[in-house]
């Protein structure tokens, strides 16, 4: 036994399922890039281009990565593959670090997408320090949400998992600010975003361009990174807790 | 070293009793098949044997350690092999592709394209999960639980779905496990199956092991018929008949199972020529291993 070539394969195998699902990847890739479009760029009023390139761009990250481990992976407890795999010597680790990468494909193609269209045809201009950075910012964000995506995956049937993953998605891409700039929403509902990991990685990625709200840099980031340790124990939780025919 | 160990396991869920004081002790090489119908409790022991379902009291070794939920050594992983009744492998992937990936997970186990050939899918080796036929995912799935070259396999229902062809090649890679020295533990509810393989049949039923015995004694067992008849000989006169194993009556409506069908009815006929409704047919084996185990006469006769 290979311990890297199970890591490699469990990360290739999952990635080639996933493409082979036209289902699954056109829509991770279309919505947000042609919301992008949209209102990101045929819309633009001002500024508006570069501002919602980030916002979007949060957007983008976000889904592949809930859907992907939400639906496979409540899909694999149903199905018993899952169950397999844990009665195997299969590392655990290797299982959730394949669908993360998986998620991470996702991700940058949506930078690498989203980037071009707003460099080309929005009109945004970042110095190349500014693109790179925000691009990290992004492919790291993908983690709190990949967390979200797994603790729903590991305690929804695969049929609820789907309709809850957009019960929370959609509001909280709209609560975070990410279709309307956060000040256009009202009062409470601005405040109310403090909650959301999207809200905290979002101001981060407005940050590097010089948009956000003005906060501390720390307070996002100490806020982000502990919901994700949060994140982190509750699935761990769950995986331990998993039990009978779809553990 | 016993290869599984079980004693008094126990399992309810919400006061129904699933799993009601199983006892397994079970050597290397040999095969265990738990029989029973549908609902016996043979899938909530497989996974309560494997720390899936968390049982309420008893004690389950494998290979001499005890077992606490799912969690095991890796050394140990390495050498059990697992079947389960499931719906699907990842749809999207190849019967190759599901064996490279399964293969990569033992250290000593059988490569991707020998996990093919034991699944005896050579030609569809580039076809997807989702398209295979019910049978083709049923010798796929247990080519998989043959990827580490276990030395405990636990088979649920291995043959369901498949066609006579299939089955009888599954019966064959069996028997050769088993002169590998494999234990094995399988649960069917095909009795010509447990009949074919197993050292040791366990008949589950309503969550007790109701019987255990070997495949001849089995085929004894088959033998035995219920006789119904309405009659006016009393339940004394009924009992000492030959080959009756048990009378017992609904008003009018006699039942009596019997060892030797034929020469109970023309007893029965003998003594009562007014005897009306005879009717005779095979019994249900779980009633036929109850008498295995409580009546001291078959066990003397067994014996003899």
């Amino acid at each position: 036994m290979n311990t890297a070539a199970i890591y490699r394969k469990e990360a290739w195998y999952d990635l080639l399922s996933i493409l082979r699902t036209p289902a699954f990847v056109i829509p991770s890739l279309a919505f947000p890039v042609v919301f992008y479009v949209f209102f990101g760029v045929l819309f633009n009023s001002g500024g508006a281009s570069a501002y919602m390139l980030v916002t979007y761009g949060c957007f983008g990250i976000m889904g592949p990565a809930m859907f992907n481990f939400a639906i496979n992976i409540a899909s694999d407890r149903a199905h018993g593959w899952l169950t397999l795999k844990r009665l195997s010597p299969m590392p655990v680790p290797a299982y959730l670090l394949a669908k993360f990468a998986t998620a991470l494909v996702f991700s940058l193609a949506i930078i690498v997408l989203m980037f071009s269209i707003a460099a080309l045809f929005g009109g945004v201009r970042f110095a190349f320090g500014q693109w790179l950075l925000l691009a990290v910012v992004l492919l790291l964000g993908t983690l709190p949400f990949a967390l979200i995506g797994l603790i729903l995956g590991l305690t929804l049937s695969d049929k609820a998992a789907p309709a809850v993953v957009n019960l929370v998605y959609l509001p909280m891409a709209l609560l975070s600010g990410l279709w309307l700039p956060i000040h256009m929403l009202p009062t409470l509902l601005q405040q109310a975003g403090w909650i959301w990991p999207s809200y905290h990685l979002s101001q981060i990625g407005l940050k590097v361009i010089g948009m956000d709200q003005g906060h501390a840099l720390s307070i996002h980031l100490l806020l982000l990174t502990s919901s994700s340790i949060l994140l982190a124990m509750v699935a761990v939780w769950s995986f331990k807790h998993l039990t009978g025919e779809n553990a | 070293m016993l290869a599984l160990d079980v004693k008094n396991l126990t399992k309810a869920y919400g006061g129904n009793t699933v799993l009601a004081g199983v006892d397994i002790s079970q050597a290397a090489g040999e095969v265990l098949c738990v029989l029973g119908p549908n609902g016996a409790g043979k899938t909530t022991l497989i996974l309560t044997l494997l720390g899936l379902v968390k049982a309420d009291s008893g004690d389950i070794r494998l290979f001499g350690n005890q077992q606490q939920g799912i969690t095991r050594s890796q050394a140990l992983r390495q050498q059990l092999g697992v079947m389960m009744q499931i719906g699907s492998l990842s749809a999207n992937l190849s019967v190759y592709e599901q064996c490279d990936l399964f293969s990569s997970y033992y250290a000593q186990g059988y490569s991707a394209a020998e996990l093919v050939q034991l699944a005896g899918l050579e030609s569809h080796a580039t076809q997807r999960f989702g398209r295979l036929s019910g049978g083709q995912k049923q010798r796929l799935l247990f080519a998989l639980a043959l990827a580490g070259k276990p030395k405990l396999l636990f088979l649920d229902e291995p043959t369901l779905g498949m066609d006579v062809e299939a089955r009888q090649a599954l019966w064959h890679q069996v028997k050769q496990l088993r002169q590998q020295g494999v234990a094995v533990v399988l649960t069917t509810h095909y009795l010509e199956e447990a009949e074919q393989l197993a050292d040791s049949i366990a008949v589950l039923h309503q969550g007790r092991m109701v019987a255990k015995g070997s495949p001849d004694e089995l085929k004894a067992l088959m033998q035995y018929k219920v006789v119904r008849c309405r009659s006016r000989l009393t339940d004394a006169e009924l009992a000492v008949l030959p080959a009756v194993l048990q009378v017992s009556r609904e008003q009018q409506q006699i039942t009596l199972h019997s060892r030797n069908a034929e020469q109970t009815v023309r007893a029965l006929l003998h003594a009562d020529q007014q005897a009306t409704d005879l009717e005779v047919r095979p019994i249900a084996l779980e009633q036929a291993f109850l008498h295995l185990t409580q009546t001291p006469e078959t066990q003397q006769e067994q014996a003899a």
